[in-house]
């Protein structure tokens, strides 16, 4: 009759999780948004997907309050937003009770400044259970939009939450997703999943979109990427970064912390590699013969 | 924080989740964790049965309604029952 503590699905875990980082945030008033996983309303996951880690967007003023905190209750720091992804939207962090979580600083596709987006988002939120405790999560429209936007950079099971949240969608929540997505100023992203993309050709992010969508290879992503820059400032950054080693993706390549050498080594490798793909793409697209 | 109450003169004593115990259930199989830090403590079965009866009415009793449940004679179990129970008010998941 003893309790255990083994076997725990990950989907408990998950739950767990969403929980974890409410009472945290809670203790230091910091507002977040759970978004994703076990947060989004079964309407739109009628198959109960709960994913592989909990993600939530964090009011931008209070995500440097929060990771002081989760690094404090025993989370630790995995990816970083600089390293973790290519739009340095999110964190990444591991706990060893709860896995993985994702704390977002602004979603992607979202062209509205981080700040007034999340007013936007809290705005209409509302609070649900999990695990017991109470998590704020987008509207309902909300979460359709936000799973459509995340679909736009992912090709695989996102599609059907695009099927979801915007194909069988009503007249009238479409209505409240397109009043939404011109809020946010998020047209192009979305339009990318859900097969408009072409009405926003000339935008500025329309290739990384395009890129982001359908695939292509990662220095035309790179130079999406430099396009899509709001200003020369945001371009800058793009192009001082491109020749710095990620070190949390060699770190987690490694297995291990990486050292000045390997690090070093990276540096020369990644060049190289760009160079012979460039080569790879001149020649596949006929211009070498 | 368990609560007592005067109940027909008699002092009877209501648990419920910590505080910060936090609560879910899957496949019939209950899992509780403090938070924020864990970890997670897994209830089967009896345990199950247990820490459901024991959320839901007075402490008193809950080897009366579990055994009811089960269909055994409530004396047989009522002393592995109060255990697990303390057990559980000691770990704090039950208060």
């Amino acid at each position: 009759m003893n309790g255990s503590e083994v076997n725990v699905p990950r989907a408990v875990r998950l739950r767990f999780g969403h929980a974890a980082i409410q009472l945290v945030a809670d203790s230091i008033g910091v507002d977040l948004l759970h978004i994703k996983g076990a947060a989004v309303d079964p309407s739109l996951r009628p198959g109960g997907y709960a994913g592989n880690d909990v993600d939530v967007l964090v009011r931008p003023a209070h995500v440097r309050a929060l990771d002081v905190a989760m690094r404090r209750h025993g989370w630790r720091l995995y990816s970083t937003f600089e390293w973790g992804s290519p739009f340095g939207h999110a964190q990444t962090y591991m706990h060893d009770a709860w896995g993985f979580i994702d704390i977002h600083r602004f979603f992607p596709g979202i062209r509205l400044s981080p700040d007034r987006a999340f007013e936007r988002l809290w705005g209409d939120s509302y609070s649900i259970r999990i695990a017991g405790f109470g998590c704020r999560v987008p509207s309902v429209p909300a979460q359709a939009v936000l799973l459509v936007l995340n679909a736009a950079r992912s090709r695989t099971r996102a599609m059907s939450d695009v099927q979801v949240a915007w194909e069988e969608a009503t007249p009238e929540r479409r209505l409240e997703m397109r009043a939404l997505v011109a809020d946010l100023d998020a047209p192009v992203a979305f339009a990318a999943a859900n097969g408009e993309l072409e009405r926003y050709r000339g935008e500025r992010d329309f290739d990384l979109w395009r890129i982001a969508s359908r695939g292509g290879s990662r220095s035309a992503e790179w130079w999406a990427r430099v396009r899509a820059a709001p200003n020369l400032v945001a371009a800058a950054r793009i192009v001082l970064r491109a020749p710095m080693v990620n070190v949390d993706h060699l770190s987690h390549r490694l297995g291990r912390p990486p050292t000045w050498g390997d690090i070093l080594v990276e540096f020369f490798r990644r060049p190289a590699h760009a160079l012979s793909e460039a080569w790879r793409s001149v020649r596949h697209s006929g211009a070498v013969r | 924080m368990a609560e007592r109450a005067a109940f027909g003169g008699r002092p009877v004593t209501r648990l419920r989740p910590g505080n910060d115990v936090a609560i879910t259930e899957d496949h019939g199989i209950v899992y509780v964790a403090h938070l924020p830090g864990g970890p997670i403590v897994v209830l089967e079965g009896t345990a199950a049965a247990i820490w459901s009866e024991a959320c839901g009415g007075e402490r008193e009793t809950i080897a009366d309604r579990v055994a009811e449940a089960a269909g055994v004679v409530a004396d047989e179990i009522r002393g592995d029952v109060d255990t697990f129970v303390a057990s559980l008010v000691t770990r704090g998941l039950l208060a």
